[in-house]
């Protein structure tokens, strides 16, 4: 739970550094296996994170949309 | 001793009345003018036959006012011939016998020893007075051209509106109460001020004149002078064509109008005045003629004014109209054009945000195939396994020896395993 209000804060641009960052690190091989679980955890959370927001972004942006149609029917 | 050689008184006037019969005992044909005329009782009518000296063309109005008599001579017409004479030179010259006039009469010459001298008129003849009447005018009428005063009268500026009248006339005459009734009639408000004077016989001349002094004193109360003459049947106009008057008329300082009331001849005060009419009803006529005249124009132009503000003000509104059409017109295709505009960049935005959205999305999706990939479990499910000795992960098999007790982690749980040998160095 701890590590869910870690992301709570985070930017989406800090966020997707962040997944970029795991990312390098799983590639270079130098991860144990107790650290693998963790950052991958971690990556998971930051990707439903993003995926999260881009869904926000998403609604908000057709939702202004929308209202703009309906403000130019007045 | 007393002279006897004397003759009585009658037989003195015995021998005059036989030298007069016998000098002249035919009737003659005298020309002279009436100074007096007297009807009596019984018919008879007495006359004072006068001669005045003519006066020069051209001289002061005063001279021939106080013409001096050169001659002097008692008349008269006997009844029986009266009637028949005045109403034949009343017919001939449109106008009574009366004083003032000038005349040709057949006189037969009497002397009667008790009256003394008398001319008996037995014949008129009415066209010398007709003719007098129109040398008397002709007169005047170059006495006033000589004078320059001609048109003056006609020069005067008539108002607009004719509404202060000063009336010349004789508050007793018909032709008074004629004008009055008809101007009454007429339903427009006229002020006017009566100028009594006399404007028929001998007193007539300076009647007239002391009135129209007494209009001119006042002359700034009034818009014009009306000359009427009173009424009557009989047209005596001699006193319209006298110079006096005449003068006064055409040097007037306010318009005149008149209405001497006479169709046969035109008076000299006529051919003066500002505005000649026949009657005093004319004039009123006339003068109301005027007022409606200009009350007419009032209405037109205020009909005039009406239709032209009307018709400006329906052009300025089709023209504002206009211009409020081609306004929102231009308005709704500017705000089309903008939203058309705006669609566009909306459209463009939403692609855009759409793009970048899936683009992230895209990202994300080869992140989340990478870390899938990397999971424990997933690659503990393909047959690998975590290997600890007391609780830290085994990475070489070298770190471990035979005896050693190991936990073997597999992707449903763990096994506990005891290392039986160890076979690096083979390896190696």
């Amino acid at each position: 739970m701890a590590k869910k209000s870690a992301t709570e804060k985070l930017t989406y641009a800090e966020a997707a550094a962040g997944i970029e960052e795991i990312l390098s690190r799983l590639r270079s091989e130098e991860i144990g296996v107790d650290e693998l679980a963790r950052e991958v955890t971690r990556a998971t959370e930051l990707i439903a994170f993003c995926k999260g927001r881009l869904y926000d972004a998403e609604t908000a942006v057709s939702g202004l949309l929308a209202k703009d149609d309906a403000a130019e029917v007045k | 001793m007393p002279n006897e050689n004397y003759i009585s008184l009658s037989e003195l006037q015995h021998r005059i009345k036989g030298a007069v019969e016998t000098a002249l005992p035919m009737p003659l044909w005298v020309a002279a003018e009436i100074a007096e005329m007297k009807v009596n009782y019984s018919g008879h009518c007495y006359l004072e036959l006068v001669e005045k000296a003519e006066p020069a063309e051209g001289s002061r109005r005063r001279a021939d006012a106080g013409a001096v008599p050169r001659a002097q001579a008692r008349a008269v017409i006997w009844r029986s011939q009266y009637a028949m004479l005045s109403s034949y030179f009343e017919a001939e010259t449109g106008s009574r016998l009366e004083a003032g006039m000038k005349i040709l009469a057949r006189v037969l010459v009497s002397y009667h020893e008790l009256y003394g001298l008398s001319l008996q008129v037995v014949d008129l003849d009415a066209s010398y007075t007709v003719g007098e009447v129109e040398r008397q005018r002709q007169l005047t009428i170059r006495r006033l051209q000589a004078d320059g005063v001609w048109d003056m009268n006609r020069e005067t500026e008539l108002p607009l509106l004719v509404q202060r009248v000063a009336v010349v006339s004789s508050s007793a005459a018909a032709g008074y109460r004629d004008f009055c009734n008809e101007l009454r009639g007429g339903g427009y408000a006229f002020a006017v001020t009566l100028f009594d004077a006399v404007v028929q016989g001998a007193a007539a001349e300076e009647s007239v004149v002391a009135a129209l002094c007494a209009v001119a004193e006042r002359a700034d109360e009034f818009d014009a002078v009306v000359l009427i003459r009173g009424g009557g049947s009989a047209s005596d106009l001699s006193c319209f064509n006298s110079y006096r008057i005449c003068s006064y008329v055409a040097q007037f300082p306010l318009p005149v109008i008149t209405g001497i009331g006479h169709d046969k001849d035109t008076s000299v005060a006529d051919m003066v005045a500002h505005t000649a009419l026949k009657t005093p009803t004319a004039v009123a006529a006339w003068l109301t003629e005027r007022m409606a005249r200009s009350e007419a124009w009032l209405d037109e132009s205020a009909r005039r004014l009406r239709e032209m503000t009307e018709g400006r003000t329906r052009m300025e509104r089709l023209r504002l109209e206009r211009y409020a059409a081609d306004l929102s017109h231009g308005a709704a295709a500017l705000a089309a054009a903008c939203r058309a505009r705006l669609d566009l960049r909306r459209e463009q935005l939403a692609g855009a945000v759409q793009r970048r959205i899936e683009s992230e999305r895209q990202r994300l999706a080869v992140a989340e195939g990478v870390v899938e990939g990397c999971h424990p479990r997933r690659i503990m499910r393909m047959g690998f396994a975590v290997v600890r000795r007391d609780g830290v992960a085994l990475t070489a098999a070298s770190a471990a020896s035979a005896g050693d007790r190991l936990r073997v982690e597999l992707y449903d749980g763990a096994l506990e395993v005891d290392v039986a040998a160890s076979d690096t160095e083979k390896r190696a």
